[in-house]
């Protein structure tokens, strides 16, 4: 993976001399700092004990720094206490939380190289830091990355770790699809639940069932399953039935606008072993699910369309890439004795899809059930 | 008898809003405050003036000790565990309250009144877990200052205050949008006080009250013991102190800001992230931006409240044509109507629209009418004891929400919807049902969509040659466009003042009606050019198209049978009937593919409050 898109324009070097008071000792490449910048920012920078060990981000002058400011108290110092803060500069339009973890780790590693070899008090090592710096800036602005012994026992690991926004939670009914080939991703990259599990995803089975095909406890898949989610592995749709209802959303005219789409989609229908399906006969299908018509109906409505496309597959890319959406069945009990208890399932917050995962039950079972119940209706949405 | 009605419904609004207020607190809602700091430098130094919340007593005596660390105050190791990656992201469950309790007043005073050269531009600064974003403001020009430094004048008093900043604390995590919005908040409450202060010195004079409040609570405790929080104190007594609790309260419950600075200047905002929400997220500004340019002269505008509510909340000193608009506006009433009935220009009506769209007063719809085809939306609630079943079951006693909503299950036009047999008097109620149904985002209106999708060609069936690329990809289509100059606080061009009337944007209005003139035919020719030979070739094969006339139509609407354009856009543009386009849409239905789904232009309007 190459760099994100991230650049660190300067990393420098500030402390407090005893006195001067608060300087910049070092900066790569030289001069980026101006005094002004400085002057107005360094009560950020060489800071108030109250403010120690914490990441500070100040934006001034178009310019962001992102830094944590480190004291060391001890007799041996001149003022009894030795600060100092080794911070970065970026564009102040930069998103930066991505260096945050990367600052805090090289104040912690020059902690410890101060209290194992005072390697910043003595001014002949403190030298040594300038290379140092000029390594990572050169290093973490090309790949994300950088490596560096400092003396014999410490070594400087940094990396660019890419942050990602929050998962939605996965629930039992959930399929997980993955959104490439299987083939790419090497197996033992990943733990050894998801190893487990990698063989029973397959577009099709949901949550529960990976779960007990595969012998692993129900949390520990949905757990794994988030994680896959959390990369961009997999992404989650619903349930296939034949008796299953979907809809068009505004989003399936990038099938007639996005050439790739197209492509990815036409090829990804396709019956294995047959020769490329039309766009109209695609495009056509899609818009053949309508509120109230099943895959069955559509099947037997579209059979000629059907010949070179796999209706499975169809479902399947149609909701990975929204360009359909699944109307599911919520029963609400709207009527009842005073004296019967109120309805726990029956309140329209949850789906056919969770009921039957939850009670064991079959579509066609809940079906009858609740046909014969004058007190239940149906809505879908 | 008016202040015992807002007595009423601001207790009303209190207790709504104290429940989720409290489980804010506890998950760390994204889109509010954690805290509101005003802060100045003078003569004086740096000080910290209020800030709201309170911290709780006990943190109080601590803060007043600086030098013993206070049992609240964040651990420099103790809230990040020893992670050898020192992720900063969020490892303990603080809440808001301790988040920012933990920084003294002094601390808070150095970090946030800047040196003056940060002045007038947007000052950000995160620490740890926390945003702290505001708007320094100079008081004095830096030159003037410099004058009074050299003039050995013994008479000339120095101001007492340089500068200050109005400053708001958020979690680290923070939208940018959100973050941009309370700089913005920031601002407009600096400007105002940048303005009391030089006609009356408003801000010296509360600055005064502040401080001398807190002295005198520092020696009350010094000789009592008994901790008190000065802040608590400073409220009954400053005007100022109570406008910065209110921004900070209606932040965090409505999202809508209103404010009277000295009793004078109006404040006036709101935060779009609070008022606009689809499932659990809320909209971002320029998505809402986006739709609103996108609006068009046959859409209609849906009041969120009763006429009455809506100009009861109004200022004073507002817009004549805002109330002329609300007087006039209908759910039955496009706003090409809106305009000639409330006697505006049409881009006026747009803006005001924006404007009221955007303050989550209204929202944007389709005119009401007999074929609009509704359905349940699927971001709508329909839990059987949802406050909206509850608040449907009082409006419209003797029906229950779920009932009506399982109606909706199938698309229901709303002809249908009606009974016809049924006494007028009960219509009208199904119809104030589904406009009830509407300004709650419970249905959404489909639409019906044409694409031009011709069969391939007998060779080479399975590949996708250019030529089979559809008709978007190769002509670049003309969008019929609102007027642009819609942007918030804009001033209006000339040009963007006259609309030109549909048919005139479009060309075919240049063909004759009727006849198979040579110039006809040759229109004709020329509109169906742009298809390939193969779709020409398919085309003129269908038996309707010997009919010249339906041709020519079917020719003069093809830039349409994109999928972008709904049937009523094309009925509005092209004047013509629905029952025209259906007939067209069916003798031609071997080369077009039809769907229905919502138009995704005002979906936006139609996605839930949370």
């Amino acid at each position: 993976r190459g760099s994100s898109c991230i650049r660190i324009e300067c990393i420098f070097f500030s402390e407090f001399h005893p006195t001067l008071g608060p300087k910049i000792t070092y900066q790569v490449p030289e001069e980026y700092i101006s005094r002004e910048l400085f002057d107005t920012v360094q009560v950020y920078i060489i800071t108030k004990p109250e403010l120690q060990n914490k990441l500070i981000t100040v934006t001034a002058m178009g310019k962001k720094l992102i830094g944590c400011p480190v004291c060391i108290e001890h007799k041996k110092y001149s003022r009894n206490a030795l600060l100092f803060n080794l911070g970065l500069v970026c564009d102040a339009r930069t998103k930066t939380c991505a260096l945050e973890p990367i600052v805090k780790k090289l104040s912690g590693y020059l902690t410890t190289l101060e209290l194992e070899s005072g390697f910043i008090s003595n001014e002949e090592s403190k030298q040594k830091l300038l290379p140092i710096m000029s390594t990572l800036l050169e290093e973490l602005n090309a790949t994300g990355a950088c490596t560096l012994p400092i003396d014999e026992s410490n070594t400087i690991n940094l990396k660019l770790i890419e942050q990602r926004r929050d998962p939605l939670i996965v629930q039992e009914y959930d399929v997980p699809v993955f959104t490439q080939c299987k083939d790419h991703f090497i197996k033992s990259q990943w733990d050894l639940t998801t190893q487990q599990i990698l063989a029973y995803i397959d577009g099709f089975r949901h949550i529960q069932k990976i779960s007990a095909e595969a012998d692993v406890e129900l949390n520990l898949v949905r757990i794994a399953v988030q994680n896959l989610l959390y990369y961009g592995v997999v992404t989650l749709v619903s349930i296939f039935q034949y008796s299953n209802v979907y809809c068009t959303t505004p989003t399936v005219q990038s099938l007639i606008d996005d050439r790739s789409i197209q492509e990815e989609c036409l090829n990804y229908v396709t019956k294995k072993g047959q020769k490329r399906a039309c766009l109209r006969d695609v495009f056509q299908l899609y818009c053949g699910l309508t509120p109230g018509t099943t895959v069955r109906d559509l099947c037997s409505r579209y059979s000629q369309q059907l010949q070179r496309v796999d209706e499975r597959r169809l479902i399947q890319y149609g909701l990975m890439k929204a360009l359909i959406r699944r109307l599911q069945k919520y029963p609400v009990k709207v009527t009842r004795d005073e004296r019967s208890r109120p309805p726990r399932l029956y309140t329209g917050c949850h789906s056919y899809d969770e009921i039957c995962c939850k009670t064991g039950m079959s579509y066609k079972e809940l079906d009858e059930r609740l046909e014969n119940d004058p007190n239940i209706i149906v809505c879908w949405k | 008898m008016a202040t015992k009605q807002w007595e009423t419904t601001l207790g009303e609004r209190k207790s709504m809003y104290k429940q989720s207020e409290n489980s804010f607190f506890k998950r760390g809602e994204k889109t509010s405050p954690i805290s509101v700091i005003l802060v100045t430098s003078g003569s004086r130094g740096n000080k910290l003036l209020f800030r709201y919340p309170f911290q709780r007593v006990a943190d109080c005596t601590s803060s007043l000790t600086t030098k013993q660390r206070s049992p609240y105050a964040l651990n420099t190791t103790g809230d990040v565990l020893e992670d050898p990656d020192g992720d900063s992201r969020e490892q303990t469950p603080l809440t808001d309250q301790q988040l920012v309790a933990g920084f003294s007043d002094i601390i808070l005073a150095t970090i946030l009144a800047t040196k003056s050269d940060m002045c007038g531009k947007k000052f950000e600064l995160k620490i740890d877990n926390v945003r702290f974003v505001g708007h320094p403001t100079l008081l004095q020009h830096p030159h003037t200052i410099q004058v009074s430094k050299t003039d050995p004048s013994p008479k000339r008093e120095m101001p007492t205050m340089i500068l200050f900043s109005v400053v708001f604390a958020l979690r680290a995590n923070a939208d940018p949008s959100v973050i941009s919005c309370m700089h913005n908040l920031s601002r407009r409450i600096a400007i105002a006080l940048q303005h009391e202060e030089r006609r009356c010195q408003y801000l010296t004079r509360e600055a005064k009250l502040m401080l001398a409040v807190q002295d005198e609570v520092t020696n009350m405790t010094e000789t009592d013991g008994s901790p008190q929080s000065p802040f608590r104190q400073i409220l009954p007594k400053c005007k100022l102190a109570r406008d910065l609790k209110e921004a900070y309260d209606s932040l965090c419950t409505t999202g809508v800001v209103r404010l009277h600075i000295n009793n004078w200047l109006e404040v006036s905002f709101c935060l779009p992230h609070k008022i606009h929400r689809v499932g659990g997220n809320h909209v971002p500004p320029e998505a809402l931006e986006r739709s609103l340019k996108a609006i068009r002269p046959y859409h209609a505008l849906l009041l969120l409240d009763s006429e009455k509510a809506l100009l009861a909340q109004l200022p004073l000193d507002c817009s004549p044509a805002l109330v002329r608009l609300i007087k006039t506006c209908s759910a039955v009433k496009n706003l090409q109507q809106l305009a000639q009935d409330a006697d505006l220009n049409l881009l006026q009506i747009f803006q005001i629209a924006a404007h009221l769209v955007y303050w989550g007063k209204a929202i944007i719809v389709y005119p009401l009418c007999e074929n609009n085809v509704y359905m349940l939306s699927p971001h709508a609630n329909i839990s059987l004891y949802s406050p909206l079943a509850e608040a449907f079951g009082q409006q419209f006693p003797g029906h229950d929400l779920p009932s009506m909503l399982a109606k909706f299950s199938l698309p229901l036009s709303l002809s249908e919807f009606r009974n016809p047999l049924d006494a007028s008097v009960q219509e009208a109620q199904l119809i104030q049902m589904v406009v009830w149904m509407l300004q709650r985002r419970l249905l959404i209106q489909l639409h019906t969509y044409v694409c031009l999708l011709v069969p391939p060609s007998e060779e080479e069936p399975g590949l996708l040659r250019d030529e089979e690329l559809p008709l978007v990809a190769r002509v670049g289509g003309r969008s019929l466009s609102t007027p642009s100059a819609l942007s918030f606080g804009s001033p209006t061009s000339s040009d963007d003042m006259t609309l030109t009337s549909p048919s005139m944007d479009n060309s075919s209005a240049e063909l004759l009606p009727g006849g198979d003139s040579p110039l006809n035919r040759r229109m004709t020719e020329t509109l169906l050019a742009s298809l390939t030979e193969h779709e020409r070739q398919v085309i003129l094969n269908i038996p309707a198209a010997q009919s010249p006339e339906d041709l020519r139509m079917f020719a003069r609407l093809l830039h349409y049978f994109r999928g972008h354009h709904h049937l009523e856009e094309i009925m509005y543009n092209e004047n013509m009937r629905r029952s025209q386009l259906k007939t067209l849409f069916d003798k031609f239905r071997s080369v077009l593919v039809v769907t229905n789904h919502e138009d995704p232009v005002i979906s936006l309007f139609q996605s839930p409050l949370e």
